[in-house]
């Protein structure tokens, strides 16, 4: 089903929902302030459902503006917000019968950051966005790029673009491409030498100068008070040293560890493009590779470090 | 090479760098089989600093990075055999964090062999001093903690 | 205006000059990522649209430390880290950010208490600025009181003319700096006339213009307006937008433990978009939700500050509306503060 059908389905869906009285509150996608952005917003009157859309510049998870709401919501969830709703109900964050939704299968998102190095960082000036196809225009170029080839790194490797959980869903659900390493974001990096990988990770975070987007805009980031602002005892301090840095991001990805979808969404946040997903998508490998799970498929399952099994790998164990 | 109740360390005292291990063991068996070494006259290398836990469960993952960013050239987490722990399971929880976190610390780059995990019961104090010689003597090999280390200097 | 005109070739021998005697910081490009950062040979210089990291953080750093302390026969020895006495020049720096500064420096050295560290270093740097030709449509810097050719903060501006380049004689200082280099030209009659030209059709340029003349009044009665409760939703609470703003100056401080009889203090970047940015000993904070963090943002902004200094603080680079995550647009929001 193209895009832009989905769009009528979806907002007939929205429509209904509100009209009902069945949600409160729809959280969607709408066009953004800038040609080739969209950005999260929230319908509560139904003369406003025409304000939603859906096409690859959708980025954001919008999971994360789920938790705290007492009312009942309407959310439109790609493959991986899904995952990420499912992982905060399974973490009792929020309740299966607050949330209504929507899902949305998906083919991809943009990387937005790889089209900016395509254009040596020229402005966008004009944005035509179809499912194959984006053209792009500007001072001086008008550009046609193939939207599959300038996919987010986490959606060419992805292996759950329909939602495993929704309410409802809008059009058909579309083939789980098995693509390539599904685990190519660490692959690369495995290859290398050990003290190589301690270089390219600290050259790469060092450039981090801790704004916490990564932190901020992923869906699992929930804690009232984050390990980074805890005194009394203090876990790290808050220096530009690499050190500290390093023990952030490491720290960070820990607390991710068996949680994580690899949504991508830390990756785009960061202001200084710093490849995040290097180091998170090895999180969810090693959890893959050691105890065989997945995050956000079912709500039934137990996140992997509330449980264990009698023979759990132990080799490393002297 | 055992003779006895010495386990002999190929480490010389008389250089200048000593290692430091922090060793968190906890307190039903590890830090018995500690007692034990110790109660046998089991000569082992003093390198170690020895922090008593409840469990090896308790032991937080950032207690581990906390110690190499303060300067431990090693660290060591003992605990009960599976199915020996004291409070059921925590040793159990516990050996998932650990997979996790000495696998992920070794992706970054940090060497294998700083940070080390052991079961050891409060019978087993000749295994107790073979752990801890093991584990000084391999982080002798790697030399004084650079990566994650926080140079503090005022 | 006065000024000197330079060939690509002279303009680079003036600035490899400069690095002889001085310390000299200007926008590069390290690996895709562009900022300041001192250079060693104008071979380095990254001229684009804009840094991706503002000049801000050369004189206000993102990590400094105050002082150090340390236990000595039952007292405490407190030691203050001078800032160096060397001259700093800031190369490069687009007319926005120069501005920035002004407001920066406004809000550190009024009254009792001023910012010795970073006015010590404003006060050693001569800031060359680079006139903006080329604005984008997420700048504004027209609609709050700059302009890309605007000459408030910086001491020389350097216009780039096509084959050549007019740095043009703003301040003082400026004039101090290349008044006994006599080897460059005297900018001439026609030359002058081209910034002019220039100048004009960089402002015309400007899509974005705002209608703000009265958002001090209109705010002083919005405080409990229901329209901040609909713009922070989407707000995630990351401090992108502070971190990159040429005029946000927060700062917090904490101790850091070097042994255990001494230590140092130091100051970082703080965000007023952290949650616990205002969270108090008690443990009460006063602004508990994203709803009053992005109407203090606002208020700051747009009404507090021009109360105690007369003028708006924010420069209209337009950092914020390029980076943050979720695009939450400022000049959505001061659209929606005027016609609300």
């Amino acid at each position: 089903m193209l895009m832009v059908d989905s769009v009528q389905t979806m907002r007939k869906i929205a429509k209904r929902l509100l009209e009902e009285k069945s949600v409160n509150l729809i959280i969607g996608y709408e066009r953004g302030t800038l040609p080739f952005r969209t950005t999260p917003c929230f319908i509560s009157d139904v003369k406003e459902v025409d304000r939603l859309i859906w096409d690859v510049t959708c980025e954001n998870n919008l999971a994360k503006y789920l938790k705290d709401r007492g009312e009942k919501i309407g959310i439109l969830a790609k493959g991986c917000d899904a995952r990420s709703i499912v992982a905060c109900i399974v973490e009792n964050q929020i309740k299966r019968e607050n949330v209504f939704i929507i899902g949305l299968p998906c083919s991809g998102v943009i990387d937005r950051k790889k089209v900016e190095s395509e254009l040596n960082g020229k402005e966008i000036l004009e944005a035509t966005i179809s499912d194959d196809e984006i053209i792009l225009k500007g001072e001086g170029y008008n550009k046609r790029l193939p939207v599959k080839g300038f996919l987010d790194d986490s959606c060419v490797s992805c292996k759950h673009r329909n939602p495993p959980l929704y309410d409802v869903i809008v059009g058909e659900k579309v083939l789980e491409e098995m693509g390539d390493d599904e685990f190519i974001s660490t692959s690369k990096i495995e290859d290398k030498s050990i003290d190589e990988r301690w270089e390219y990770f600290t050259n790469e975070l060092s450039k981090c100068i801790r704004c916490y987007a990564c932190r901020n805009v992923c869906p699992l980031c929930y804690c009232e008070e984050c390990f980074v602002d805890q005194n009394m005892p203090t876990w790290l301090d808050k220096t530009d040293n690499i050190s500290d840095i390093m023990v952030y991001h490491i720290v960070r990805v820990f607390h991710t560890a068996g949680r994580c979808v690899d949504c991508g969404a830390c990756s785009r946040a960061c202001p200084l493009g710093i490849d995040l997903r290097s180091i998170t998508q090895k999180m969810v490998k090693l959890v893959k590779e050691l105890y065989d799970f997945e995050t956000g498929l079912m709500l039934e399952e137990v996140p992997p470090l509330a449980t264990f099994k009698q023979d759990d790998p132990q080799e490393f164990m002297k | 090479m055992e003779t006895g109740n010495k386990v002999t360390s190929k480490i010389n005292y008389n250089e200048q760098w000593q290692p430091k291990i922090v060793a968190f063991l906890c307190n039903w068996c590890s830090y018995a089989g500690a007692d034990l070494a110790g109660v046998s006259r089991i000569q082992y290398p003093p390198n170690i600093r020895v922090i008593r836990v409840p469990c090896s469960g308790r032991v937080n993952p950032m207690f581990i990075i906390k110690a190499l960013q303060r300067g431990a050239d090693g660290v060591l987490v003992s605990g009960c055999h599976p199915g020996d722990c004291h409070y059921i399971s925590g040793n159990l929880i516990a050996r998932r964090k650990f997979a996790l976190l000495k696998n992920f610390l070794e992706y970054i780059g940090l060497e294998p062999g700083r940070v080390n995990f052991s079961w050891v019961s409060a019978a087993e104090g000749e295994k107790f001093a073979k752990v801890v010689t093991d584990v000084i003597e391999q982080v002798k090999t790697l030399g004084p903690i650079k990566k994650l280390k926080k140079e503090r200097k005022c | 205006m006065k000024g000197r005109i330079f060939d690509k070739a002279q303009l680079s021998e003036f600035i490899d000059d400069l690095i002889k005697k001085r310390k000299v910081y200007a926008p590069i490009n390290k690996d895709g990522l562009t900022c300041f950062s001192e250079i060693k040979s104008s071979s380095e210089i990254y001229f684009d649209f804009q840094s991706k990291l503002s000049s801000k953080e050369i004189l206000f750093p993102r990590c400094e430390t105050l002082f150090t302390y340390k236990r000595v026969d039952g007292d405490v020895k407190l030691e203050e880290m001078k800032v160096k006495d060397e001259e700093i020049v800031l190369f490069g720096v687009p007319p926005c950010e120069a501005r920035g500064f002004i407001l920066i420096d406004k809000a550190f050295s009024s009254g009792e208490f001023q910012d010795v560290y970073y006015l010590r270093r404003r006060e050693n740097t001569i800031i060359i600025g680079k006139s903006c030709q080329y604005p984008r449509n997420t700048c504004f810097c027209t609609s709050v009181g700059g302009s890309p050719f605007g000459r408030e903060g910086v001491d020389l501006l350097l216009h780039d003319l096509g084959e050549k380049y007019l740095l043009e004689i703003v301040s003082k200082k400026g004039e101090k700096l290349i008044d006994y280099i006599q080897k460059y030209e005297n900018a001439a009659e026609t030359d002058i006339k081209m910034v002019q030209r220039i100048e004009k059709v960089a402002k015309e340029s400007m899509k974005t213009r705002l209608e703000l003349k009265n958002i001090e009044e209109k705010l002083d009665n919005m405080f409990e307006d229901p329209l901040w409760k609909i713009i922070y939703q989407k707000c995630v609470g990351c401090g992108v937008c502070t971190y990159l703003c040429p005029t946000c100056y927060c700062f917090d401080m904490f101790d850091e433990q070097v042994t255990s009889s001494e230590g140092k203090r130091i100051r970082i970047w703080d965000s007023c978009q952290f949650p616990l940015f205002t969270l108090q000993g008690s443990g009460e904070n006063p602004r508990p939700t994203g709803k009053e963090r992005m109407r203090q943002r606002m208020m700051h902004k747009f009404n507090y500050y021009p109360k105690n200094y007369d003028d708006i603080a924010c420069v209209g680079c337009g950092r914020c509306i390029r980076e943050c995550p979720v695009n939450l647009d400022i000049r959505e929001v001061l659209n929606k503060i005027m016609t609300q």
